[in-house]
């Protein structure tokens, strides 16, 4: 089973072009929420208080207004990429003090390595780390433009 | 023994776990151990300095575990720990009847009745089973 290379596809139902969350928690609760009700995890609850530790053992926040709030869990059915966009920006700790604007949240089933999981992490990285993607993510018009603009960034 | 430290203030108040069911509870013991791995192994910790992703205040994620242990409670953390000290992850998933942690198909009987509360385990590996 070549767990750490499946690819990873851009469901349109994981896409929230517009949070309606102002705050760290609630952006995080609205994402498990999507990603529940797309059927990518179970017990979301669990998943969310995952979260919720994971970000007080240290910012996921990347700066240049990206953070990558991730989780490995049994409760995590498949691999996902979770994407969560916000005009407005919120407060997520990050050591250059902006405000976050686009969410990429990794969510890997337990039985994934942490070599692989890392790989997950590092390939929503590698899409924010450049200006022109952040730019193009962000203007968007929706969650079909944005996927078009994961899958084209990532290939 | 010290009072937990975890949480530090009301914001951080961490979900109401009363109404979590036994398994809930040992799939987020599995889920912290899990963490815990990821933030504290050596090449692991390396990777995410690369990435950029901060894990500095692990003390955190003890006190929380230790709170998750706790809520388990004695007769399933046993189970627990003897499967984690094997296997490293003591909770495995089962997709399509098949444990992921052994990849053993388990029988029809196996799976707990839709809402009951009970914890199964793998007949084959004695990983604690979630049924997804």
């Amino acid at each position: 089973m070549t767990l750490g290379t499946a690819p990873i596809g851009y469901d349109l139902s994981l896409c929230i072009p517009n949070l309606k969350a102002k705050g760290k928690e609630s952006a995080l609760a609205e994402m498990v929420s999507a990603a529940h009700l797309a059927g990518a995890i179970r017990e979301p609850d669990l998943l969310l208080e995952l979260l919720r530790v994971r970000e007080r053992v240290g910012s996921t926040a990347l700066g240049k207004g990206v953070a990558i709030p991730s989780a490995r869990s049994v409760t995590v059915l498949a691999p996902r990429l979770v994407l969560g966009r916000t005009a407005r920006g919120i407060e997520w700790g990050a050591a250059d003090g902006h405000p976050v604007t686009l969410i990429f949240m990794a969510l890997a089933p337990g039985e994934w390595r942490e070599e692989a999981f890392h790989g997950l992490i590092a390939r929503a990285a590698a899409v924010a780390r450049l200006q022109r993607n952040r730019h193009r993510l962000l203007s968007a018009p929706s969650p079909e433009a944005v996927a078009e603009v994961l899958r084209g960034a990532s290939a | 023994m010290g009072h937990p430290t975890y949480p530090r203030s009301a914001d951080e108040a961490p979900a109401s776990t009363e109404r979590w069911t036994p398994l809930s509870r040992i799939v987020h013991l599995n889920d912290l151990d899990l963490l815990t791995r990821e933030t504290t192994d050596p090449a692991s910790l390396a990777r995410l300095k690369k990435l950029g992703l901060a894990a500095e205040d692990t003390e955190r994620l003890k006190a929380a575990r230790a709170q998750a242990a706790q809520s388990v409670g004695a007769r399933w953390l046993v189970a627990y720990e003897r499967a984690r000290q094997r296997y490293g992850s003591a909770v495995a998933a089962v997709r399509d009847r098949v444990c992921l942690g052994c990849f053993v198909t388990l029988p029809t009987t196996a799976r707990p009745r839709s809402g009951a509360e009970t914890v199964t385990t793998c007949e084959s590996c004695g990983r604690i089973l979630f049924w997804g």
